[in-house]
């Protein structure tokens, strides 16, 4: 089994590319990888099984399962027929006007909470990179929204925003902003802005978080020769700050569009897709159809969903492909 | 060493394997037979009203022995369905007039109708516990154990100052009651308007008492002319006058007005009538903004022919039709839907009794509580209807009629067309069903 490194010093290596080391009085050379033999398969199989065998039962089956719903009458409250119906459930989707209404709203969701996550959790990135005192507890209390649950939120800010018993009007009436209470949940503008303003509130963590990370690897050595190339903030911040971590806010934005987009939790809580469905999103909207029962028709939406997510996706990384050489 | 590292990776695995699979068919050996119990409408206190009446009867079954599960109430229905498609691993179950129909249809519900046949407990139900545990075709699935019901909840000090001297008995008196109480400017409104989850209920609560002379009491959704009561005239002027309740007598806000605020509303002293379910009376009690002498109830407000129609809704016990165990079942059905078992969990529940001598404790009797016993002692004033809720279509059709609803308030959306759409709606799905 053992295999001698010595008789395959030399070789080219896998890629081919770059020639092997030559080898030198100093440290050992790493050893080459062991050539497959049925053995080893078979010892790599056994320890992969029960991974494999649980993202199989319990990611794969599920999602296999979910999608043939959508092409039959699956339907809770009477599952006496069951049968493949085609598109229809798709159909049905297409035809509903609600469907429409829900995309528009998704769309606003999506990018009014996104943009201001993104610059607000920059700024604090930014901000608490900096040395000071009591750093770690301002760091504590900036990720603390993250560690509570969406629904909970949507649940606080629906009192928050309650117009008569609510907070936000009292804080605005005493402020001397507004004459009579503002019906933030009962008209369809204002119930859009205030379910927003929550998920800002609950999203700039997440940035936060990630950009703090991807700052602190960006060697001092940098802004050092931006400051004696005599650089300002603003120029140092786009042409040595983003440009540094231009990969990790590219990830960063792509998973938060995709979460925000499939995040139902706090319009559930706020105002439950009210008034008149003027607030719900795809996700929200495939709720209360599984709560009617139809999971042929919430499958089917939720099938839409993945195709639009994937079509944003490819699209996305595609403009955000760092070219070759780019950084340097 | 790396044998070594190999052999404790497998056997890791491996064990986590075996846990997994014994954790599904975990078995117990004591000699009882072992009842897995799901509640739907799960909160602490009733919870532990629950697991108390389960333990006198496990005191007077010895060899049974009833594992109660609480699963949160937002997703216990889903849960029990889960439980119930898998068939195993429950036994006696809530029971909701929502869920009763569905789950029967897919054949999850146990007929207990040969069971209960000779069963001493039929004799002390009320006429309305006895009529909603058979379904239309005789069948049990389950014993109801308690009613929600509407009634008016008022603030006797506002009614009195606004000049009135009673509280109002129809929806054209509580218009002009609460309007007159009305007054923004100093935060006080007349009438905690449900415009959000469920707003539907109360808005057929007035359409049923317009039309409460022609109302079909097996469906309070049809006339007796098998129309929907959605197309007569009366349910029109329902509307309007509901319509007004709201822009003469209500917060502007209560567009999205939904079960916590509407009892916030009420209980912090900001609106002066509130119609809900007896369950608020505890909450209400609670209150730290209004006395108790500041408030009661009154019985549910009539239509113009001076009758009101009750939408009665309720759940109770029912047996898994998948169930080994289900002569157990049975007697844990029949235990809490008797005697003191019964009484307790309706008083400490809030719910109207299903037992005829309930009217009689002082505990109905007095307080917010006797304008239950009221309207259960006038039945040809305050009629019950059931409502179609246990039509597949319920859930489908409350969130359709609440954003309608909505649109109304909202002005997108003329009652004449909120009515004719209704009409059509329940036409249409019951001729399907036909």
């Amino acid at each position: 089994m053992s295999l001698s490194t010595s008789k395959e010093a030399g070789r080219p290596t896998r890629r081919g590319a770059r020639p092997a080391p030559v080898k030198t009085a100093g440290p050992r050379p790493r050893s080459r990888k062991p050539a497959f033999t049925v053995r080893r398969g078979l010892a790599i199989a056994g320890f992969m099984a029960p991974a494999v065998l649980f993202v199989a039962v319990f990611t794969y089956y599920p999602m296999v399962s979910g999608s043939q719903m959508a092409f039959r009458n699956w339907n809770l409250n009477d599952l006496t027929d069951t049968s493949w119906v085609g598109i229809r459930n798709f159909q049905a989707i297409f035809r509903d006007p609600v469907f429409y209404t829900v995309l528009d709203n998704t769309l606003i969701w999506v990018v009014a909470s996104l943009v201001p996550q993104l610059v607000i959790g920059f700024a604090i990135a930014l901000w608490l990179r900096r040395r000071f005192r009591f750093r770690g507890l301002y760091q504590a209390l900036v990720f603390f929204p993250w560690a509570i649950s969406g629904f909970l939120i949507g649940i606080l800010f629906r009192w928050m925003f309650n117009s008569e018993f609510g907070v936000v009007n009292d804080l605005l009436s005493k402020a001397g902003l507004i004459d009579e209470p503002v019906p933030w949940l009962a008209e369809p503008k204002t119930a859009m802005a205030a379910v927003v303003i929550a998920n800002i509130w609950y999203g700039v963590t997440f940035f936060a978080i990630m950009i703090l990370a991807a700052l602190q690897s960006i060697p001092d050595e940098l802004y050092e020769a931006a400051e004696l190339d005599g650089a300002g903030k603003v120029r140092t911040l786009f042409q040595v700050t983003i440009p540094y971590i231009r990969a990790t806010l590219a990830l960063t934005v792509l998973l938060r569009v995709i979460w925000i987009f499939n995040f139902p939790d706090i319009i559930f809580g706020m105002t439950g897709g009210g008034p008149s469905n003027e607030t719900h999103i795809v996700t929200t909207w495939m709720i209360t159809i599984t709560q009617q029962g139809d999971y042929g028709k919430a499958s089917a939406l939720g099938l839409v969903v993945v195709a639009l997510l994937m079509v944003f996706s490819v699209f996305y990384l595609m403009a955000t492909r760092e070219k070759k050489g780019a950084r340097s | 060493m790396r044998r070594r590292q190999a052999v404790i990776a497998l056997g890791l695995a491996a064990t986590t394997v075996m846990t997994a699979l014994t954790g599904c068919s975990a078995g117990v050996s004591d000699g009882k037979v072992h009842l897995k119990m799901v509640e739907s409408l799960t909160n602490p206190s009733r919870t532990a009203v629950l697991k108390k009446l389960i333990a006198d009867f496990e005191k007077k079954n010895p060899k049974i022995k009833v594992d109660l599960i609480s699963p949160p109430t937002d997703q216990a229905d889903q849960k029990i369905q889960q439980m119930l498609q898998s068939g195993s691993g429950v036994d006696a179950l809530e029971v909701r007039d929502i869920t009763a129909g569905p789950w029967a249809t897919n054949g999850w519900l146990y007929d207990m109708s040969k069971d209960l046949k000779g069963w001493a407990g039929w004799k002390d139900l009320t006429d309305n516990a006895a009529k909603y545990a058979k379904d239309a075709k005789g069948r049990t699935y389950y014993i109801p154990y308690g009613f929600y019901g509407l009634s008016l909840f008022y603030r006797t000090d506002l009614v009195k100052e606004a000049g009135f001297k009673k509280p109002p008995a129809s929806w054209d008196e509580l218009l002009n009651q609460a309007s007159a109480i009305q007054d923004p400017g100093k935060r006080q409104y007349g009438y905690a308007f449900r415009g959000g989850t469920n707003a539907n209920s109360n808005a057929v609560a007035v359409i049923e008492a317009y039309v409460a002379d022609r109302i079909d009491r097996d469906n309070g959704f049809k006339l007796t002319s098998g129309k929907t009561i959605f197309s007569a005239p009366e349910a029109l002027d329902a509307m309007k006058t509901y319509l007004k309740l709201f822009k003469k007598a209500s917060p502007p806000s209560s567009v999205a007005w939904g079960y916590p605020e509407m009892v916030e509303g009420f209980s912090n002293g900001s609106t002066a009538f509130l119609l809900q379910d007896p369950e608020v009376i505890a909450t209400v009690r609670q209150s730290k903004s209004i006395k108790e002498s500041q408030w009661t109830t009154a019985p549910l407000l009539a239509g113009p022919s001076g009758k009101a129609v009750q939408p009665v809704a309720t759940a109770g016990w029912g047996i898994a039709k998948g169930s080994k165990h289900k002569a157990e079942a049975v007697k844990l059905v029949e235990f809490l839907s008797q005697g003191d078992a019964s009484t307790t969990f309706t008083k400490e529940n809030s719910l109207v009794p299903i037992l005829k001598g309930a009217g009689e404790d002082p505990f109905y009797r007095t307080g917010p509580w006797a304008s239950y016993v009221t309207m259960t002692e006038n039945p040809d004033t305050y009629l019950t209807a059931v409502q179609p809720r246990d039509a597949s279509w319920w859930t489908e059709w409350v969130q359709k009629s609440d954003a309608e609803l909505q649109k109304l308030l909202l002005g997108k959306m003329t009652p004449e067309e909120l009515l004719a759409g209704w009409d059509a709606y329940w036409t249409k799905k019951w001729k399907s069903r036909t």
